[in-house]
């Protein structure tokens, strides 16, 4: 496949993905407000509105493309797995020598949980850990994860980043579940005195991640593959512990056993600041978030939602929790959006 | 809170069919050939203006011309194809065998 041919497919896709979140999506909404109108009656569970909805052809249809627009950015004819197979030789090329390099530290006795291999998170076809090429795929797939975000993706992280550090500056900080390094970088960029590190599973979005912190020349942060609920940290490591998207991708235990890890890593009066998915302000959110997690073989999300956050975290003994609304951009409304978007909770809390 | 059985116990033996969404999947199915075909017709668009721009610019067409509507023995040149093309794209709808069967044999 030429790289024209592959742009143009990809941008059109995002562009259907665009129309599916700024006109299906309100127009399932508005179909769903008649059909409530009609009965007399607010549907107050997820169950109701699956009856009033769930076999309507506009609902069909909305959740077909969801799946399906997906499956063409990853695995169609001009998806970004076969493009970067084709290319994988060339692009293992651009990478730096890594050996030596301090930013680094790869594991290679290092074994996956059964689960993380088990399922295709994103409807990316052998997940971003099973070959070489996985962090790029990754990488250039996440650019358009959020259609309504497009370049502002780096905001969003820059308003985690802000939001971590607003009770002051670190001087070491924990990344989990980095990825391919995009939730680290404002870290280790804006707070040069503080030491960042940052851990996943896949050792091919840590390599990109650790290129990238080389391209730029920063000093102060290290890539390392492990689990983030079971890293090799001594206690009281560090002042705060975050984590972007990660919670959502975990069975329940595992992130029960990742709180657990942030009592024990964090120093006393230490901060863990976690952005995921996990506020749904209502039945209609329920569903289509419900929805969402089987569409794109997110499994775990639901979970997430129904877990008793806030209990946990006073069963570890944590303090000043906060379980709020994150606005990701600039004038998005949180409450109720008119197009579709995740629903980005700030998960945050004090150890003592 | 518990995790599913299936988290400690790998994937299943037999790979999941793909997810539908209609009553009937041969319009999931249907649907997802229609869908492909869009993206094509994109990526050739894509492709014909590339080619336009970069003939314009080396001064081979002029790009106004090929945006002028075509006369009368233009189109008359075309038709056959254009024709040949609606058929191709519509036979199928007349329901019609188009190789005989068995005539016990019930559709």
């Amino acid at each position: 496949m030429d790289d024209r041919s592959f742009v143009a497919a990809q941008d059109v896709i995002l562009d259907m993905k665009k129309y599916w979140t700024t006109r299906l999506y309100p127009a399932l909404k508005a179909e769903y407000a008649e059909r409530a109108a009609a009965v007399g009656e607010s549907p107050q569970t997820r169950q109701q509105v699956t009856e009033l909805l769930g076999s309507t052809t506009s609902y069909r249809y909305f959740a077909w493309m969801e799946r399906h627009l997906q499956r063409m950015k990853y695995s169609g004819r001009y998806g970004l797995v076969p493009y970067h197979h084709e290319r994988a030789a060339d692009l293992r090329n651009t990478l730096p020598d890594m050996s030596g390099e301090s930013r680094l530290e790869l594991d290679p006795d290092f074994k996956n949980p059964v689960y993380y291999e088990t399922v295709d998170v994103h409807q990316h076809p052998g997940g971003v850990w099973s070959e070489p090429t996985a962090g790029f795929v990754y990488e250039r797939g996440a650019r358009s994860t959020t259609p309504m975000l497009g370049a502002r993706h780096r905001d969003l992280h820059g308003r985690l980043t802000d939001r971590a550090i607003r009770d002051g500056i670190p001087d070491r900080l924990l990344d989990m579940g980095c990825g391919f390094g995009k939730s680290t970088r404002p870290f280790y960029e804006e707070l040069r005195d503080t030491q960042v590190d940052a851990v996943d599973l896949a050792a091919p979005c840590l390599e990109l991640a650790a290129a990238d912190a080389a391209a730029t020349q920063a000093e102060n942060v290290r890539f390392r593959q492990m689990n983030a609920y079971e890293t090799d940290y001594d206690p009281e490591s560090f002042d705060v512990v975050t984590s972007t998207m990660l919670l959502h991708e975990m069975p329940p235990e595992e992130i029960g056993r990742t709180f657990d890890e942030c009592a024990r890593v964090l120093k006393p009066g230490g901060r863990m600041v976690h952005l995921d998915f996990y506020i749904l302000p209502d039945a209609f959110a329920e569903f289509i978030h419900y929805g969402h997690s089987q569409r794109n073989n997110e499994p775990f999300m639901v979970p997430l939602v129904e877990m008793d956050v806030k209990a946990e975290l006073e069963t570890r003994g944590f303090t000043n929790i906060s379980i709020e609304p994150f606005q990701e951009a600039d004038g998005v409304d949180v409450e109720n959006s008119p197009f579709w978007r995740f629903p980005w909770t700030i998960i945050a809390a004090d150890r003592p | 809170m518990k995790n599913p059985d299936w988290v400690d116990q790998g994937p299943p033996e037999t790979p999941l069919p793909e997810q539908t969404f209609f009553e009937d999947p041969a319009i999931d199915r249907a649907f997802a050939v229609t869908m492909a075909l869009a993206t094509e017709v994109w990526v050739l668009k894509d492709r014909v203006m590339a080619l336009e721009a970069a003939l314009a610019r080396s001064g081979v067409v002029d790009s106004a011309m090929l945006a002028d509507e075509p006369d009368n023995d233009e189109r008359a040149a075309h038709e056959s194809q254009r024709q040949a093309f609606v058929a191709g794209l519509l036979d199928s709808l007349t329901g019609r065998q188009a190789s005989a069967g068995a005539p016990e044999m019930e559709s």
